[in-house]
């Protein structure tokens, strides 16, 4: 097969090599981000469940009617369970205590674990075993502390309304355990086959429903769409993303991040594919001109070329896929042995996204440098001089642009961010075109009264402006990128560990009476456990709004106004806190005993209940009313568990007793400290968040992770295109360097311009990255990261010196056999 | 056998059309050969591409071997060129990339001949040149260049072998073994010959001489006496 032989020698030379690693990265790139991506979503779903015990639960106010769940078995491919969940008094043979009890139905969870013990507050693995169905009818599994708040023991019975149970286990944890009443008080489950016998459900109580589902997403997506339409107000349907808005957020961002970074590899590797396939292309015209001398027809060679491309792409994907892999797995094993998160397996697709990569790549980056050959004239085989009609650079330009625009689309299937990523990249290109432009006419001017090493260099610069300014921007373009990514990567990952530092508070205690403060601290401390203060907190129904009732549509619409509100009041604004519109408290009005009190509101509440600054609110707190007037708007950051949405001015609401909060942190062998608070304090109330926080802190290190690896391969893909630039420009210094000691130059001169060349160049690009992953980093900040804007003055520094010595070492290592070698050779080696 | 019929080229240039060829006509047979000779810028080698098929005239016609080239379009002439036509040039035109083996064998390969190797060994051979076979033209000399060169025209045995300036850039003893080597090969495979150039010693080893001046045609080819 010619082709096959053709490409095996042509392999010899460097920019066949450069345009296959260049194919292979992109390759991997996509591959290894698509692939882990997957697999990290994977996991989420497996996760996801594990927070739910189920893919979707529909919850509801009553029960869950015969005809779903039938129809569900019928006509879907899903598992179902259901569970009921209310507050009962549990009794023992010595006391009482609220328990939230939880029924549960036969399959109980679909997803996720049960984790049991026959010893309570057990931490030791060794003591904690999974459980293998549901408790049996007449038994009931207790939350540890539930135990020693009724004075009872494991094998004792205690009594859920009319039923007695045997507390038969101890409950460490189950997988839903997300939110709602189960938080507050211990919980207690059992057979939903006793909860008739119980008798304590009756009209009119309150009870959740849920109902329990999980199959293949398919199947539970249409479930959902067909139960879309038959479920009321009373039901609503949870997913992770609901549930879990704090963990979907991180991910989104860090795959968003990773889809940035895999089309900056892949534009990295189709520079250095365009540039290397340039190269290719110019030294192959003599080739081609002889190829058709000899009788061989422009078909035959587009066919030849197109066969060695094509081979070229499959070789360079393959070990693109493998590498990809390598990588990809090696980042899934280090993180698996740190954290308990199992990935899952990636779908054919991911690897298909990678192949797919690869042949845009090829078609738009390296095709178009490479599509003229064919029609060299065989002529040209007799007049050297005659001139090669390429593809226009600027029709080159477009195809990649074209490329771009094709892969982003791919990978986000999102046009908004496709259009904008690439209508910023036009922006940047031409601006940046035109400023290097001048740079280099300004480097002339200063060049004229510099030194011979000096003139040399910005001569040479200067001799090809075109070539010039296209490395220029080439150059810039991938400090630029390098630039911008490890900003984003670090600001990224900052933001996260900033949001969940290790010792971010995971236990919150609550409903807590003035006169049992000090207590609490005095446990706290016993313990060695730093404590925050306690805030206060007060529970409040919004009953006016400017003297009205809010209408039954606007109920509806608004959670806030169907249930009670926590209220606070500070005198400062939280810290994470901004205001977007009005002011922070005004002193004035605080100190004037007439004037309404003022309350702050979070601006996604204040636009859904259509409140102006200046209306009046009216809150029922214990029966009594309080009429505020709202003076401020404000951004809440629910990265953190403690946030309100209506704060009051100082002052405000201070007569009506409130109760308070604190939250504190609880290492795995501190849990019994929960314990030793209720049982000194009943009423108080407790959420744990420890589970939920680490496993999403185990899933962001993972994105971390994968974001660390991306960015390697990018540095990879933007060194590589700063070699194939010097490469391809080789040949022509060669010649020029080799002329110059000819003419007896000394060797310290030509490695001096050398070095100021692409010194200059590298400043010049430098220069102009700078100024470009500026823009960059801003858009990003601002458009896909929603983080505030700033600049980043370190980049600068950083930016220049990157440019300037790297690219100068580069051009003095290629540049290296001009110097060392005898010029004869030099110039031989050229003209061959 | 070549036959050419009132060739003219003409070009447009900045300065106006520009007249190369004017009027030339000529004939070759069959392992005959041929020099075209004249002074530089005369159209030698604008007259040698027409003839190779490798350009059109802007009128006139040429037959190469019985096609007439002047009706077909490139990929016919192209075809023509496979079947018939070998090169050798001045500049030598081996592929820097590869080897001398390799460039040998290239047209070969491209006509798909099977025995590509062995062939190009065997011509290499025949050059003198067995010893050099893996090495890249940048280590060979400027004469053995050309030696590979004409190793890689007569191994694809053409029936019309053109040279444009085969030994302008040798020395006038390796230009002898190059020229002997031409002839010698021209002798054994009955190969036509149509070479342009200015050396004497080259253009009287040939049967006929053509000499251009400002693309005209100013001693008809006659019969030279040879040896
Ligand atoms: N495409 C073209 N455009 C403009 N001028 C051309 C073109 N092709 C040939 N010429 C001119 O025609 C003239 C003849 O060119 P040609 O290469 O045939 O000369 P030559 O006899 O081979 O000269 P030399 O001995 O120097 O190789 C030259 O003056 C050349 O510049
Ligand atoms: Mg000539």
């Amino acid at each position: 097969m010619l082709a096959f032989r053709l490409l095996w020698r042509n392999w010899r030379s460097g920019e066949v090599k450069i345009l296959a690693i260049a194919l292979m990265l992109a390759v991997a790139v996509v591959s290894a981000i698509s692939v882990f991506t997957d697999r990290l979503e994977a996991a989420l779903i497996d996760e996801s469940a594990a927070f739910l015990g189920a893919n979707r639960i529909v919850e509801s106010s009553q029960s869950i009617p015969g005809e779903w769940q039938q129809s569900a078995a019928e006509q879907f491919d899903v598992r179902q369970a259901t569970t009921v969940e209310f507050l009962s008094m549990v009794f023992s043979d010595e006391t009482m205590n609220m328990a939230s009890v939880k029924a549960v139905s036969e399959g109980y969870p679909l997803l996720g674990n049960i984790e049991l013990s026959d010893r309570p507050f057990a931490v030791d693995p060794e003591d904690i075993t999974i459980a293998e169905g549901i408790p049996g009818p007449g038994e009931a599994w207790l939350d540890s502390r539930l135990l020693p708040l009724l004075e009872a023991q494991l094998g004792d019975t205690v009594q859920v309304g009319d039923k007695e149970l045997r507390a038969t286990r101890v409950l460490i944890s189950e997988p839903d355990r997300g939110g709602g009443m189960s938080m507050v008080s211990p919980r207690l489950i059992m057979n939903a086959q006793d909860l008739p016998a119980t008798k304590v459900i009756q009209p009119g109580s309150r009870v959740e429903y849920n109902w329990l589902l999980a199959g293949e997403s398919g199947e539970i997506d249409s479930l959902i769409e067909w139960l879309q339409t038959q479920t009321t107000e009373h039901q609503e349907i949870e997913d992770l993303q609901s549930e879990q808005e704090q963990l979907a957020n991180a991910l989104d961002r860090g795959t968003r991040f990773l889809l940035l970074a895999g089309i900056v590899g892949v534009l990295l590797a189709g520079v250095a594919i365009a540039i290397a396939a340039q190269h290719f292309a110019s030294r192959h015209v003599d080739q081609v001109a002889l190829m058709k001398s000899l009788g061989a027809s422009a078909r035959r060679v587009r066919t030849v070329y197109l066969l060695q491309l094509l081979l070229l792409a499959a070789f360079a994907s393959v070990a693109g896929l493998l590498v990809g892999e390598v990588i990809q797995r090696a980042v899934s094993a280090t993180l698996s042995s740190l954290f308990p998160v199992a990935l899952g397996g990636a779908s054919v697709g991911a690897y298909g996204v990678g192949v797919l990569t690869g042949f845009v790549c090829l078609v738009f980056f390296a095709l178009p440098p490479l599509w003229h050959l064919p029609t060299i004239p065989p002529l040209k085989i007799l007049r050297r001089e005659m001139a090669v009609r390429h593809l226009r650079t600027g029709m080159q330009g477009a195809f990649g642009l074209g490329a771009v625009l094709l892969l982003i689309l791919i990978y986000s299937q999102d046009w908004w961010l496709t259009l904008s990523v690439f209508f910023s990249l036009i922006g940047i290109i031409s601006i940046a075109a035109v400023l290097a432009w001048w740079m280099l006419r300004l480097g002339r001017q200063l060049g004229m009264h510099a030194g011979s090493i000096w003139r040399l260099a910005l001569a040479s610069l200067q001799r090809k402006p075109g070539q010039s300014t296209m490395q220029i921007l080439v150059f810039a373009t991938a400090i630029m990128l390098l630039l911008s990514m490890t900003n984003i990567r670090t600001s990224l990952i900052d933001d996260w560990e900033l949001t969940l530092p290790e010792d971010a508070p995971n236990h919150i205690f609550l409903n807590i009476a003035p006169h049992e403060r000090e207590s609490i601290s005095a446990i706290l401390q016993q313990n060695g456990i730093p404590q925050d203060d306690f805030s206060p907190m007060l529970r409040a129904r919004l009953t006016h709004i400017n003297g009205e009732e809010p209408s039954e549509e606007m109920r509806e619409r608004n959670g806030s106004l169907r249930r009670e509100l926590n209220l606070t009041w500070s005198e400062e604004l939280p810290s994470d806190n901004e205001i977007v519109r009005g002011e922070w408290w005004d002193q004035a009005r605080i100190n004037d005993e007439q004037a309404l009190g003022g309350m702050s509101v979070e601006q996604e509440v204040a636009e859904r209940m259509g409140l102006e600054l200046g209306d009046v609110l009216t809150f029922s707190i214990g029966g009594l009313s309080v009429d505020v007037v709202v003076e401020n708007f404000r951004t809440v950051d629910r990265n953190t568990f403690e946030w309100y949405f209506f704060i009051a001015a100082p002052g405000v609401l201070e007569d009506y007793s409130p109760v308070y909060r604190t939250d504190v942190f609880l290492a795995p062998d501190q849990k019994s400290v929960v314990n030793q608070v209720l049982l000194a304090h009943p009423t108080v109330m407790v959420f744990e968040f420890d589970k939920i926080l680490q496993q999403i802190r185990s899933i962001i290190d993972q994105v971390s992770s994968g974001v660390e690896l991306v960015l390697w391969l990018v540095i990879a893909g933007g060194a590589l295109v700063l070699v194939a630039a010097v490469n391809a420009s080789m040949g022509n210094r060669l010649q020029e360097a080799g002329l110059l000691r000819a003419l007896g130059s000394r060797r310290k001169l030509i490695i001096g311009s050398v070095w100021t060349e692409f010194s200059v160049l590298g400043l010049f690009a430098g220069l102009l990255a700078v100024f470009g992953s500026e823009i960059l980093l801003m858009s990003v900040q601002r458009w896909v990261l929603d983080v505030p804007m700033q600049p980043h003055y370190e980049l600068w520094a950083l930016g220049i010196l990157i440019g300037t010595i790297s690219i100068g070492l580069l051009g003095v290592i290629s540049c290296r056999r001009v110097v060392t070698a005898a010029p004869a050779v030099v110039l031989r080696e050229v003209e061959g | 056998m070549i036959e050419a019929k009132n060739l003219t080229k003409k070009v447009q240039t900045s300065e106006g059309e520009l007249v190369i060829l004017d009027d030339v006509s000529l004939q070759v047979s069959d392992g005959d050969s041929l020099a075209i000779i004249g002074a530089s810028g005369s159209g030698k080698s604008t007259l040698l591409g027409i003839l190779a098929g490798l350009d059109v005239p802007t009128s006139g016609s040429v037959r190469l071997n019985g096609f007439e080239l002047t009706d077909m379009d490139e990929e016919g002439r192209a075809k023509v060129r496979a079947d018939n036509v070998g090169f050798v040039f001045q500049s030598f035109q081996l592929l820097p990339g590869l080897s001398a083996l390799e460039n040998v064998m290239m047209p070969l390969e491209l006509h798909g001949h099977g025995d590509a190797r062995e062939k190009s060994e065997a011509f290499l051979g025949r050059v003198g040149l067995s010893a050099r076979m893996h090495h890249y033209p940048k280590q060979l000399s400027g004469g053995e260049q050309q030696r590979v060169a004409i190793a890689r025209a007569f191994a694809s045995e053409p029936k019309i072998l053109f040279a444009d300036e085969p030994t302008g850039n040798l020395d006038s003893a390796t230009g002898l073994k190059v020229i002997d080597l031409l002839f010698d090969l021209n002798k054994e495979q009955g190969t036509t010959l149509v070479l342009v150039t200015h050396e004497d010693r080259l253009a009287k080893r040939c049967r006929h001489q053509l000499e251009l001046e400002a693309g005209r045609v100013v001693v008809p080819a006659v019969r030279a006496a040879v040896n």
